[in-house]
């Protein structure tokens, strides 16, 4: 049934000869979500102007009006938490996020140590050349970032 | 085009049988076979792509029967990627959690075609010389060795098919021998049947698809300081320049792209933000090298799949002209 949805996009297949598929394509979910699909890539591929930088803001809209499920989640277990524990742990927190933002600043202040190059700073790099140097068959096959996360 | 095409690689094949498997001519020529063979043949073939410890198998479907280039490469282990071409046109699928990301791309050179048309950029940096016959993939491939003239670039071999001129296998390896990435069909067909039905992506309808995210677009130039590279090292030349958003930057970098006809590098140039750490050092990951510095106020990175040296030299060439 998909391989004619396609047809029917790909205009193989003739709207006359097809009524009984438009009607199974407004009935059932899947075959309309299918439609939809097989419309975007054709129009990708044949570079429509529909899919310029606004796609994002209109995916953005779509998504504003989708309604939220506000279905609540299955309460767990509870048990009280004695309040002091949550005191000890907010302090700790504190402590922690007191003791990163010092390690940083020391970090920062010592400008004179070369920072070695991270991994995933290198990589965001190497996924733009990737895209952009005339012969890299690495970013058809394996991009940076995917080889990162295989790690 | 395409006749002419199959008259020269019939003759020429006559001419190879008959030197009893001595590789006889001019082995620029096989290469120029090669680049040919890869456009304008029907092929249809499954190859094995490795860099580094990574290995991935990719089937690779590619048309042409005189109205242009049509091809789908799908990526058979791990990920699965998608890619469809139709001439410079590129379209990819990558599926991405529970999302397909759809990418268009100007065309790149992909293996088999990996050789450009024009080969004289290549030869002014690389000698040539034939290596022996190996069988690959069941077919019986003609080595063709190019090294480098300078430190500045990669050996490249290529085994082309002594029948239909194609590419069954490409390596690079660097100055201590050691492969970097290679490229090799494990089965290799040509096509008969004109059918288009192939031409299509693996559409899974339980899936969201959605074109990535704009922010790789070029943009206005930010910094009005203009540099160059003083000794970008030889052979190389500027293929391309944009303005982009590296995703993790907030602000536009400047990438500008060369290459020798085979390899290349990106350098790329932005602003450093104040309280950002500068990165300086050196690192190499598979075949590509990275360099990166930081020269009057600038962060400067050089990547590319090419020897430290050529990183090297452009991250620190670079003059700023005030």
């Amino acid at each position: 049934m998909k391989d004619q949805v396609s047809a029917l996009v790909d205009e193989e297949l003739s709207l006359e000869d097809a009524e009984y598929l438009y009607t199974a394509i407004r009935s059932s979910e899947t075959l309309s979500d299918s439609w939809t699909t097989y419309h975007l890539i054709g129009d990708c591929m044949r570079g429509s102007p529909i899919f310029k930088a606004d796609l994002t803001d209109r995916i953005m809209q779509q998504l504003e009006q989708e309604p939220v499920v506000l279905a609540p989640k299955a309460k767990k277990a509870a048990y009280k938490t004695p309040t002091l524990w949550s005191v000890a742990a907010s302090v700790a927190a504190v402590m922690f996020v007191g003791w990163m933002v010092l390690q940083q600043q020391v970090q920062t202040h010592g400008e004179s140590a070369p920072a070695e190059i991270a991994q995933n700073v290198a990589s965001e790099y190497l996924l733009a050349h990737q895209s952009m140097a005339p012969s890299n068959s690495a970013y058809y096959i394996q991009p940076a970032s995917y080889s990162e996360s295989d790690k | 085009m395409k006749r002419g095409l199959l008259g020269f690689l019939l003759v020429s094949h006559v001419a190879l049988a008959t030197a009893a498997g001595e590789a006889t001519g001019d082995p620029w020529m096989v290469l120029q076979k090669a680049a040919q063979a890869a456009r304008e043949l029907s092929y249809q073939g499954v190859f094995v792509y490795q860099s580094g410890t990574g290995s991935r198998s990719v089937q690779i479907t590619h048309m042409n029967y005189g109205q242009g280039e049509y091809a789908r490469i799908v990526v058979l282990d791990g990920t699965p990627r998608e890619v469809l071409s139709q001439g410079r046109d590129v379209v990819i699928f990558s599926p991405r959690n529970e999302k397909v990301v759809i990418e268009k791309r100007r065309g790149q050179n992909m293996f088999p075609a990996v050789l450009p048309s024009n080969l004289d950029a290549i030869k002014t940096s690389y000698d040539v010389k034939f290596g022996g016959l190996e069988r690959i993939g069941g077919r019986d491939g003609q080595m063709v060795i190019l090294s480098p003239k300078d430190k500045f670039r990669y050996t490249y071999k290529f085994w082309a098919d002594r029948e239909y001129g194609l590419l069954l296998k490409s390596m690079s390896t660097n100055e201590r021998n050691e492969p970097m990435e290679q490229f090799a069909f494990n089965q290799l067909t040509l096509m008969n049947s004109q059918k288009m039905d192939w031409f299509q992506p693996n559409v899974s309808p339980e899936k969201q698809y959605v074109m990535e995210e704009s922010g790789t677009g070029r943009s206005e130039p930010v910094s009005t300081i203009t540099w160059s590279v003083d000794q970008l090292p030889s052979g190389y030349r500027k293929v391309d320049e944009i303005t982009r958003l590296v995703p993790g930057k907030p602000g536009p970098v400047t990438q500008i792209v060369y290459s020798d006809g085979l390899a290349s590098v990106s350098l790329f140039i932005e602003p450093l933000l104040k309280g950002a750490a500068p990165k300086v050092g050196h690192s190499a990951f598979g075949a590509t090298h990275f360099y990166a510095n930081v020269l009057e106020g600038h962060q400067v990175v050089v990547v590319g799949e090419v020897p430290e040296a050529t990183v090297t030299q452009i991250a620190n060439t670079i003059h700023f002209k005030k």
